[in-house]
């Protein structure tokens, strides 16, 4: 359930009965059969439905489609036979084969998330390949193509059996560890930091979070968890050979459930194992070699059928049918609670960021050129200058999305010392939170969600952070569409949605690139009030804009910014009037108009 | 010496037999932007329409060429109107990737209902015979292939350079919305583009099947050889794509020969591995409109 929030407690309460009757169902049915064919059903359909969701982890939650899972399963599943032939017990191997795995993963994945899409796929099937080669290669240690068989030694400590029934019930414990592990990652704030990263990985650095640690953590659960099926299903099937460990199609299938269930939901996996695992076994018994292809054939359709008409999968469909009546969300938007703004002009407090001689080239363009300047506390910066000046690459600079070729950036730490962050994260870390030119919401995420990203920056517990979220989200006006998804916002929305999840980190030094670009007068009226509240809490704002009523009536100073080079600085009516700046933005005719 | 030569010689047959499958795969990934992974599939189902024509009809393989040629461009060119033109909005890319793994299975495993597991030999008709070039052995097959793979890359380069609609299916290319403004009809050059792509790798089915038996699975070692030989010649160039053909098929004879045979697709992948790291653009490829499908 992983909207739980934006769907009724009945419906909600519903959702767990129909799980928790299915998950019994898998015990149940094949105990109340029991036949054997019907037993080798369900174990089946656990295995599949175990491996899909551990799977998921990566290819749903954090959106890293891989085709090649099978490497896990059969590290898994090699390690445990290779145990158990030396007379290490399976319960013992199973954790030797998930240790591999993780360092398997590691060393596959690192390198590999940069790329996207359709490249990671084919990265990761370049991968099985070559594990698979190699497991054929090295016969001494895996037999090679004559496959390996384990020693008939029955009983629980051997995880082989004569019945059925113990089989079963280990495969559904590991279903159930599989599910227990890919719903609290969900509900937990790593869940979220991995959904917020699949869905805009700049927009989640620069909320703060560690993508590629994220990243590396969800794959390592996920081939340990694989790893440990990959194990049990060895012993299960009690002889394996590289061509059905480290098989593209069955990575493929793995993938294929979760995606036909519903991908990174937490129990679509289960549902796709369990619509189409018997589907196969079926054709297999009942056909038998007669129908040979019949059941890829059918999986191959089914999936294209289901990409084309729901995407969503089966969890979009329970959705569809589960969810409230869609609120209609107002057109009219909430007020903010903006602080009236105090009379006097404050007085700007000490330091808090220095930047010194900032330099920026690409390829023959200068694009930044000694860029230097101070930041006090509780200040308004308003940076201006004509379209291609370079003023979003020196915030590019200030939030480390861009490594300056020479020049530096300190900023004061809460400690009191001068500190030079580098990555997006050390930024965020210090305090310093940023927002894009081009609004970038995690679009899958609700507006509660959304905030909640930023919010764990301060409060790692969900339930914190959700308080946190909402307050964040009244203050700015957004407290009516906290259940929406982002998407469903209009562009005013948006801005401030990316203000909120900013402003949710709580930061001390607030960036905000054109927050006011495209929104309508009301919007604007209502930004300029906010800024000023956030700054009568003490934050310092480096403000680029556009619209210049809002510049002018809120920079405490103002930078001017033309073809990289900062050509006038100072008070904003002092500015505006200076004749470099002039010429800048309307050409040398104009300087004396 | 010999040896050498003549390992050489079977790589470069070899990369000729790669570009012939990877010039379609390339084409269509630069032009419609999608990864085509039915793409071995098409070489399989050519395959056995080659081989049932030339043993239905007793013909010579390479004539049938004249019929599966076209099957393969209607083939492709449904792919893209329904599988892959309702999708071109979508906005997770996995829906596409899954959209052709999908059709990839289905194909496969329609091939193993109809012609169940065993291998189809396509008679060869004399193009296993060999020749001598000078010390080196070489099938006439092979030559023919190679001969082929040139042939196509530069007829494809002239059509794209100097047609009408070659232009159109570049512009669409470098900018969807712009081509669409000066009155190109974008879906149909994708559905051709798609349909050509596919055409080219049925005219690669033709003459291969009487070099290699048919399976239902041949079609995935090619086609995972043949992204390799995209990558490496940067995806979407056409003579990128045959160069990096003949330097895959060399890589695969040489370590073939000096490391181990079973040992040569973990170093084909591996370089594989290592271009896409390290240098995505591949080792011949220009910069190109990858926006929404790379970082």
């Amino acid at each position: 359930m992983t909207r739980a929030s934006d769907t009724p407690m009945t419906a909600h309460r519903l959702g767990l009965i129909a799980v928790a009757v299915l998950l019994a169902g898998l015990v149940a049915v094949p105990v109340a059969v029991g036949d054997q064919f019907v037993y080798h059903i369900f174990i089946t359909i656990c295995i599949f439905a175990a491996l899909s969701t551990a799977w998921n982890i990566v290819g749903g939650y954090a959106g890293q489609l891989s085709l090649g899972h099978a490497i896990f399963y059969g590290i898994g599943g090699y390690a445990g036979v290779i145990l158990v032939n030396l007379g290490i017990s399976p319960w013992i191997g199973m954790f030797a084969g998930a240790a591999v795995a993780v360092v398997a993963a590691i060393v596959v994945s690192w390198p590999c998330f940069r790329l996207h899409g359709p490249f990671f796929a084919l990265a990761t099937i370049a991968f099985l390949e070559v594990f698979r080669v190699l497991a054929l290669h090295f016969r001494e240690l895996t037999g090679g193509a004559t496959g390996l068989m384990i020693p008939l030694k029955i009983g629980w400590e051997w995880m082989v059996f004569r019945e059925r029934l113990p089989a079963l019930l280990i495969a559904f414990g590991m279903l159930l560890v599989c599910l227990a592990v890919a719903w609290a990652i969900r509900s937990h704030r790593l869940g979220f930091y991995l959904v917020a990263t699949r869905e805009r990985e700049s927009a989640a650095k620069a909320a703060g979070v560690g993508t590629v640690k994220v990243r590396l953590m969800a794959v390592a659960v996920s081939a340990a968890l694989s790893a440990m099926v990959g194990t049990f299903h060895a012993m299960y099937l009690t002889f394996i050979e590289p061509e059905s460990m480290f098989s593209l199609q069955f990575s493929i299938q793995i993938a294929m459930f979760a995606l036909i269930g519903g991908i990174g939901t937490v129990w679509g996996p289960l549902l796709g194992a369990m619509l189409l695992v018997p589907i196969t076994e079926f054709a297999r018994g009942a056909l038998g070699s007669e129908a040979i292809g019949l059941h890829g054939f059918v999986y191959g359709v089914v999936l294209m059928l289901v990409v084309l008409f729901l995407p969503n999968g089966i969890m979009g469909l329970v959705h569809r049918f589960t969810a409230a009546p869609g609120k209609t969300v107002g057109e009219q938007a909430a007020p903010v609670a903006a602080a009236p703004r105090s009379a006097e002009p404050r007085e700007a407090g000490r330091e808090v960021m220095r930047v010194e001689g900032l330099q920026k080239h690409f390829g023959g363009l200068h694009v930044t050129n000694d860029v230097g300047f101070t930041l006090r506390e509780g200040e308004i910066l308003g940076v201006i200058g004509p379209n291609g000046a370079g003023k979003t690459t020196v915030f590019n600079m200030l939030s480390g999305f861009l490594k300056p070729d020479e020049g530096k950036v300190s900023v004061l730490s809460p400690s009191g010392e001068w500190q030079q962050p580098v990555t997006p994260g050390d930024f965020a870390s210090i305090g310093v939170g940023r927002t894009f030119q081009i609004v970038q919401p995690f679009a899958a995420m609700t507006v509660e969600e959304n905030i909640m990203v930023g919010a764990f920056h301060r409060h790692p517990h969900v339930g914190d952070a959700r308080e946190a979220a909402r307050e964040t989200a009244h203050r700015m006006g957004l407290g009516p569409y906290l259940n929406a998804e982002a998407s469903s916002l209009t562009i005013g929305g948006l801005k401030r949605l990316e203000v909120a999840r900013v402003m949710a980190m709580e930061p001390r030094i607030l960036l905000l690139d054109e927050v006011m670009a495209g929104i309508n007068q009301t919007d604007v009226r209502r930004a300029v009030d906010l800024m000023l509240s956030i700054r009568d809490t003490g934050v310092s704002i480096i403000a680029i804009e556009h619209v210049m009523q809002a510049v002018m009536s809120l920079s405490d100073r103002v930078i001017v910014i033309n073809s990289g080079q900062i050509i006038a600085q100072g008070d904003p009516h002092d500015v505006v009037r200076d004749a470099h700046v002039i010429e800048a933005y309307l050409g040398k005719d104009f300087t004396h108009a | 010496m010999d040896t050498f030569l003549q390992i050489v010689a079977n790589g470069l047959m070899l990369g000729g037999l790669f570009a012939i499958v990877a010039v379609g795969l390339t084409l269509i990934f630069g032009i419609v932007k999608v990864i085509n992974f039915a793409h071995g599939e098409f070489l399989m189902v050519g395959m056995y329409l080659s081989f049932l024509l030339s043993t239905g009809l007793d013909v010579h393989p390479y004539l049938t060429a004249a019929a599966v040629a076209p099957a393969l461009f209607v083939l492709g060119a449904l792919t893209q109107r329904l599988l892959i033109q309702p999708l071109m909005s979508a906005r997770d890319e996995h829906v596409q990737i899954f959209a052709t793994v999908g059709l990839s299975t289905a194909l496969m495993n329609l091939a193993l209902l109809i012609f169940g597991a065993d291998i189809a030999n396509t008679p060869a008709h004399g193009v296993r015979s060999q020749v001598m070039l000078g010390e080196v052995r070489i099938l006439t097959g092979q030559l023919w292939v190679l001969a082929a793979a040139v042939a196509l890359v530069i007829g494809l380069q002239l059509f794209m350079k100097k047609t009408r609609t070659g232009r159109a299916i570049r512009a669409t290319a470098q900018n969807r919305a712009a081509a669409r403004l000066m009155g190109i009809n974008d879906k149909f050059i994708y559905i051709l583009t798609f349909g050509i792509g596919a055409a080219c790798v049925g005219l690669g089915s033709s003459l291969i099947a009487p070099l290699y038996p048919t399976s239902p699975t041949i079609g995935t070692y090619f086609v995972l050889i043949a992204f390799v030989c995209v990558v490496l010649g940067g995806l979407g160039s056409i003579p990128g794509a045959f160069f990096g053909a003949l330097v895959i098929g060399l890589v695969d004879a040489l370590s073939g020969f000096y490391i181990g045979s079973d040992l040569r697709e973990a170093v084909v992948f591996t370089i594989f591995l290592l271009i896409l790291i390290l240098k995505p653009s591949g080792l011949f490829g220009t910069r190109m409109n990858l926006s929404h499908v790379s970082p």
